[in-house]
């Protein structure tokens, strides 16, 4: 999967969180999940599930605390989507 | 004082489902009542395994020995959501011992700390948390650690154990914010087990799908008592991001949420347009917070039920549950029977059979003359049904039911050389999800020896460091940092924004 297409994708799934809104216009792959989009657990929750269920991964061994940046997490999805 | 009666539920149901519903005044007598009727029927299903009831009386039986002959009644139990949470609980409380529920994400300081003040005989641990128990082994040799793996080869029968006596110990905040041990007796934990039942159309031989803790309440009574007391099988998710997952293998027909989960389920099911809670989901009973009315409708819509209720910890969980969510969506329903009721100032007052004998070590502030306070300011309509109105507490009730008190996180902050004052409050975020805020007013005083330049990085990384190390519930979401004086009550109090914000 393409790179945009899987960031596009992924801020749907965040802005089904409690992040803040401003935050997602423009490029989103430098912000910090805990501390720029400030993500609760609820807001990992849906970030996890909403991966998983949007891109039919599985994450493996690993937790959304695992990653530091949304690039991190787009990273991820693009070697899992392979 | 008003005494409600169990009848008023009677129309939700069936006679024959209303008339199956009947009280017991212990854990154990219910269990001896019930297991001839359920033993070859799924108790629990945990990690890949089934377990029948008779499988886990056996298992229970096996255990009891192991505490019903220590010296001293109370038995800590530090295993996380497992079936072996369950076996052990239950041979715990049916050889009349009283189960002391740590909550398993309690550092090794905590362990030691309850070990010490609630005078444990034993402590049950199990793989996950046997790390835990060091500090107690080696400072506190008298409270014997027990591995939940541990079974004799004599076991024992569930014994006769008196109403009145103690069944366990729950961790709450309490109406101030600090955490206690409120004692729970068998009268109690029955009489919230069985008030559980009501209201509900279908409630014997469910599948249950367990999310909450049982070190809580709403964990423990509405989900493992209800569902063991009904012959309902009940399956542990034992990773929330599995949840969707077990969902779809186990098909639950009845789950027990707070509100942030069947808001999530909700949301994702809109977003990808499948029912996510699976196709046998009837109902959802939710509390620990307030239910937003639209998430009612919206389930009423796909046909599933979602009841909401009311409860405390001190009140063994219940005090009403709505049967009519969708006609009367703002109450938290009819007061459940077993209890006496009171409105002082527009606060609820409770007495009756569902209440805590007290506080651990405690000064019980909030109870009078036999009634407990509950905090909460409520109104009841001619119907009957109760409406929460209001605190007169300083309690945050974060969506998926965790209470935070503003002024013991303040208080870690307030303790930063950098910061004067602060304040943390409930917002909400642009999609309408409740936050925390916290907002600081910086100690110029400390700040101006800093050089200009790195004062705000300082600040911010000071302030990220706390906030790092507390549990993450009561992590605040966005910082604020004032430029001038928050605005002050008459004493110099910070008047806080709840107040000046509506």
């Amino acid at each position: 999967m393409q790179r945009e297409e899987i960031t596009e994708k992924l801020k749907e799934i965040l802005l089904l969180t409690d992040v803040d809104r401003s935050l997602m216009e423009g490029d989103i792959s430098a912000l910090r999940l805990k501390e720029d989009c400030g993500l609760s657990s609820v807001g990992m929750l849906y970030t996890v599930i909403g991966i998983e269920e949007m891109f039919g991964i599985r994450f493996e061994n690993v937790g959304l605390e695992d990653f530091v940046t949304v690039k991190d997490v787009i990273d991820y999805i693009g070697a899992k989507t392979e | 004082m008003k005494t409600p009666s169990a009848e008023r539920f009677r129309k939700y149901t069936s006679d024959e489902v209303f008339d199956r519903i009947r009280n017991y005044d212990s854990v154990s007598a219910m269990w001896k009542a019930i297991l001839p009727g359920y033993a070859g029927a799924t108790a629990i299903s945990d990690n890949g395994e089934n377990y029948s009831f008779a499988k886990l009386e056996e298992d229970a039986a096996s255990f009891r020995p192991l505490v019903s002959g220590l010296p001293g009644d109370r038995i800590g139990i530090l295993i996380p959501n497992s079936y072996s949470f369950v076996k052990v609980y239950l041979a715990v409380v049916t050889a009349g011992k009283t189960a002391v529920i740590l909550p398993p994400q309690l550092p090794p300081e905590a362990v030691f700390g309850i070990g010490m003040k609630f005078g444990l005989s034993a402590l049950v641990y199990d793989a996950a948390t046997a790390e835990k128990t060091a500090l107690l082994a080696a400072r506190a040799p008298q409270v014997a650690l027990i591995s939940d793996v541990e079974a004799s080869d004599s076991p024992a029968p569930a014994a006769d154990v008196p109403g009145d006596a103690p069944c366990v110990v729950m961790f709450t905040g309490g109406t101030t914010g600090k955490s206690k041990g409120a004692v729970l007796s068998n009268r109690a934990v029955m009489r919230g087990t069985v008030n559980g039942c009501y209201g509900i159309k279908e409630i014997f031989g469910q599948r249950y799908l367990l999310v909450l803790p049982f070190s809580h309440v709403f964990g423990l009574i509405r989900n493992l008592m209800t569902s063991l007391y009904t012959g309902s099988a009940l399956f542990i998710n034992r990773n929330s991001k599995d949840l969707f997952r077990d969902i779809a293998v186990f098909r639950p027909t009845f789950l027990v949420v707070v509100p942030a989960l069947a808001e999530m389920a909700l949301t994702l099911s809109k977003k990808f347009g499948k029912n996510m809670l699976g196709p046998d989901m009837k109902t959802i009973i939710c509390g620990a917070a307030a239910v937003p009315p639209y998430l009612i409708r919206e389930y009423a819509a796909m046909g599933i039920d979602l009841l909401a209720g009311y409860g405390l910890t001190e009140s063994a969980n219940l005090v009403s549950g709505n049967p009519e969510s969708l006609r009367k969506p703002e109450s938290v329903g009819l007061m459940y029977p077993g209890q006496e009721y009171r409105i002082e100032d527009g606060e609820l007052w409770l007495k009756g059979e569902n209440m805590m004998d007290g506080y651990i070590g405690e000064d019980d502030s909030s109870s009078e003359d036999g009634w407990f306070r509950t905090g909460d300011l409520v109104k009841i309509d001619d119907e009957g049904f109760l409406y929460i109105t209001g605190r007169t507490k300083e309690i945050i009730i974060l969506p998926n039911g965790e209470n935070v008190s503003p002024a013991e996180v303040e208080a870690e902050f307030s303790a930063l050389p950098l910061v004067q004052d602060c304040e943390l409050y409930e917002d909400k975020a642009e999609n309408g999800t409740p936050i925390l805020v916290l907002e600081v007013l910086p100690r110029m005083t400390e700040l101006g020896k800093l050089p200009e330049a790195e004062r705000s990085a300082r600040l911010a990384a000071d302030i990220a460091a706390v906030n790092a190390s507390l549990p993450s519930y009561k992590r605040f979401n966005r910082l604020v940092v004032r430029d001038s004086d928050f605005p002050r009550t008459p004493s110099m109090k910070i008047l806080r924004h709840a107040r000046y914000a509506k």
